[in-house]
C-alpha cells in the first residue's frame, strides 16, 4: 500500500491527510499559492502512484476554505486522477462547503457537472 | 457600461503616481472603529517588523500610532453625523528611513482656533518644557470638554521629538478637515520644512481623490504573496455586510492581487515584488476594487482581446469558457492569463472595466476595475 502523504496547512496552502490505511483522503483549509502547480505537484504524483493500487472504497474530502483559480486547475487535475480510479474501484467525493459560501458550493457542483463521479454535498 | 474607460480610471495612476512620488504606504479613508483601529496597528507592526532593524523607532512609530488612531476615534463623533462626509483619514509612509504619519478629521469651525493655538504652543516648548505643560494639563483638565485633546496632542509631539505639522481644509460654514502630520523621529532631526509641506500638500491632493471617487483603501505595492497575505488579513476586519458577500470580496481580491503578482510588469526585476497600487472603494454596500500595475507592451493587446471576449459573453458561454479553461492544462506552465479574468467576471456578475495608459517606451499602466453587486 502507498505510504502516507501529510502536509500541514500554511496561511496560503491547504492540509492534505492521504492515509489508505485509515481510509482518509482529505483536502482542507485555503489554497492561494503563488505557485499553484509547484505546491500540487507531490500531491499529483502521490494520487497517480495510489490509482495503480487503490483501496476498493475511496472517499474523497474537500473542505476548503478558500481556493483560488490556480488551485482550481490543480483540483480538477486531482478529480481526473479519481475519475479514473473510479472505473473500476469506488469512488466517493465529499465536497464541504460553509453554508453562506455560496461560491463554495457552486465550484463543487462546477467540477460535478463536468466530471463523473459521485459527489455528495455537505454543507455545515 | 463602457469597458475601455480609460478618463475614468485614470485617477489610478495619478493615484498611482502620486503616492509613488512619496513613498506612501497605505491610506485608510472612512469611519474609524475599534476594529478598523486594531487591523492598522496590526499592518502596520507587521510593515515596521520587516522594514525597521532599529527596535527603539519601531517602538516610537508605534506608540504615535496608537496615539494617532485614538486621537481620530475620539474626535469622529465630535461632528453631527448628518454631514455626508464624515471620513477620518490614516496614511503612513515612508521617505529616506523616516517615517510620516498623517491623520485627518473633521472638525467644527468654532475649535479651530483653539486647536492652533494648542500647536503653536506646544511647538514653541522645548523638550523640558513640554514635560511640565503636560502636566499642567493633565492637572488642570479643563482645556478640552473631551479631557484629552490637548494631552493627544502633547503626546505625540514628545514621542515623535518633532513639530506637528497641520493644515484646515475648510469644507463648509460649519466644518473643516483637520490634517495632523507627525514624523517620529530619534534624534530630533527633521527633515528639511519645504518636503514636510510638499508632502502634507500632496497628501491633501490625494486625499480629495479619494473623497471624489469614494475610496476607502489605498495600498501601495511593491506587491508580492507575502505582503498579499497581509493585506487580505487586514481586509477582513475593514468590510461591512454578510458573510456570504464577504466571501465573494475576498475571492475578487484574491484574484486580482494574484494578477498582480503575476503578471505585473517590473523594471527592476532585482526585486521578487512589482510596483503596483490596490484600491477598495465603498458606496452603500456596493464594493468597487481597482487594480493598477504595469505589464508589458507586448502583451497589452492579447489581454485588451481577453478582456473585450470576457465582457462580450453570456453568463452562459463564460461558464463554459471558464469549464474550457479550468481542464486546459497546456497553457498551465505559462504565465498566460488563465481562468482569474473569467472568474472576476462570473463572480462579480458585472463587465469588467479597465484602462491601458502607455507610460515608456516598453510598458503600460494598466488598471483593472471590478464592481461587486450584493447579493
Amino acid at each position: 500500500m502507498t505510504e502516507t502523504l501529510i502536509i500541514e496547512a500554511k496561511e496560503d496552502t491547504p492540509k492534505i491527510v492521504f492515509d489508505p490505511a485509515n481510509r482518509l483522503f482529505q483536502i482542507s483549509a485555503s489554497s492561494l499559492p503563488e505557485n499553484a502547480i509547484g505546491f500540487y505537484e507531490p500531491v499529483i504524483k502521490w494520487l497517480n502512484d495510489y490509482s495503480v493500487n487503490p483501496i476498493d472504497l475511496t472517499v474523497f474530502d474537500f473542505s476548503f476554505e478558500y481556493f483560488n483559480t490556480a488551485s482550481a486547475k490543480q483540483i480538477a487535475k486531482i478529480l481526473l486522477i479519481l475519475e479514473n480510479i473510479a472505473k473500476e474501484h469506488e469512488v466517493v467525493i465529499n465536497w464541504h462547503y460553509k453554508k453562506e459560501d455560496s461560491d463554495m458550493l457552486s465550484s463543487g457542483s462546477r467540477f460535478s457537472k463536468l466530471i463523473d463521479l459521485n459527489f455528495n454535498f455537505v454543507g455545515y | 457600461m463602457q469597458s475601455d474607460n480609460t478618463d475614468f480610471l485614470r485617477f489610478v495612476f495619478i493615484l498611482f503616481k502620486a503616492m509613488q512620488k512619496d513613498n506612501l504606504g497605505y491610506v485608510y479613508r472612512g469611519r474609524f472603529t475599534q476594529e478598523i483601529t486594531d487591523n492598522i496597528l496590526a499592518l502596520t507592526e507587521n510593515k515596521l517588523e520587516k522594514e525597521e532593524q532599529s527596535s527603539k523607532i519601531k517602538k516610537r512609530v508605534y506608540s504615535i500610532l496608537v496615539e494617532c488612531l485614538q486621537n481620530i476615534t475620539r474626535h469622529q463623533n465630535d461632528i453631527k453625523d448628518d454631514l455626508p462626509d464624515n471620513n477620518g483619514l490614516f496614511v503612513i509612509q515612508k521617505h529616506d528611513d523616516k517615517y510620516f504619519i498623517t491623520t485627518g478629521n473633521m472638525v467644527m469651525n468654532n475649535n479651530i482656533d483653539y486647536i492652533k493655538k494648542l500647536i503653536e504652543t506646544i511647538n514653541s516648548l522645548e523638550k523640558e518644557d513640554l514635560k511640565n505643560y503636560y502636566k499642567i494639563v493633565l492637572e488642570g483638565g479643563s482645556l478640552s470638554s473631551k479631557g484629552g485633546a490637548g494631552l493627544g496632542l502633547i503626546d505625540m509631539a514628545r514621542k515623535s521629538g518633532n513639530k506637528l505639522h497641520y493644515h484646515f481644509s475648510r469644507i463648509n460654514k460649519d466644518s473643516s478637515f483637520f490634517y495632523l502630520h507627525t514624523i517620529p523621529s530619534l534624534e530630533g532631526i527633521e527633515g528639511s520644512l519645504e518636503h514636510k509641506e510638499e508632502s502634507l500638500n500632496n497628501i491633501i491632493n490625494i486625499h480629495n481623490t479619494l473623497n471624489k471617487e469614494n475610496i476607502l483603501l489605498v495600498s501601495n505595492g511593491p506587491f508580492n504573496q507575502e505582503s498579499l497575505m497581509i493585506l487580505l488579513g487586514s481586509l477582513e476586519g475593514q468590510m461591512k455586510g454578510t458573510i456570504s458577500h464577504k466571501k465573494k470580496v475576498f475571492y475578487i481580491v484574491v484574484e486580482m492581487l494574484q494578477n498582480i503578482v503575476k503578471h505585473g510588469y517590473t523594471l527592476d526585476s532585482s526585486h521578487n515584488s512589482v510596483p503596483g497600487v490596490f484600491i477598495i472603494g465603498e458606496n452603500k454596500g456596493l464594493y468597487t476594487i481597482i487594480t493598477g500595475n504595469y505589464v508589458d507592451i507586448n502583451k497589452t493587446k492579447a489581454l485588451k482581446k481577453k478582456l473585450e471576449n470576457v465582457n462580450s459573453l453570456s453568463m452562459e458561454k463564460l461558464d463554459e469558457y471558464f469549464n474550457k479553461c479550468l481542464f486546459n492544462f497546456e497553457s498551465d506552465s505559462s504565465k498566460k492569463a488563465g481562468l482569474g479574468i473569467i472568474d472576476l467576471r462570473i463572480k462579480s456578475g458585472n463587465p469588467l472595466s479597465y484602462s491601458f495608459i502607455k507610460t515608456a517606451q516598453d510598458s503600460v499602466f494598466f488598471s483593472l476595475q471590478t464592481v461587486i453587486t450584493t447579493v
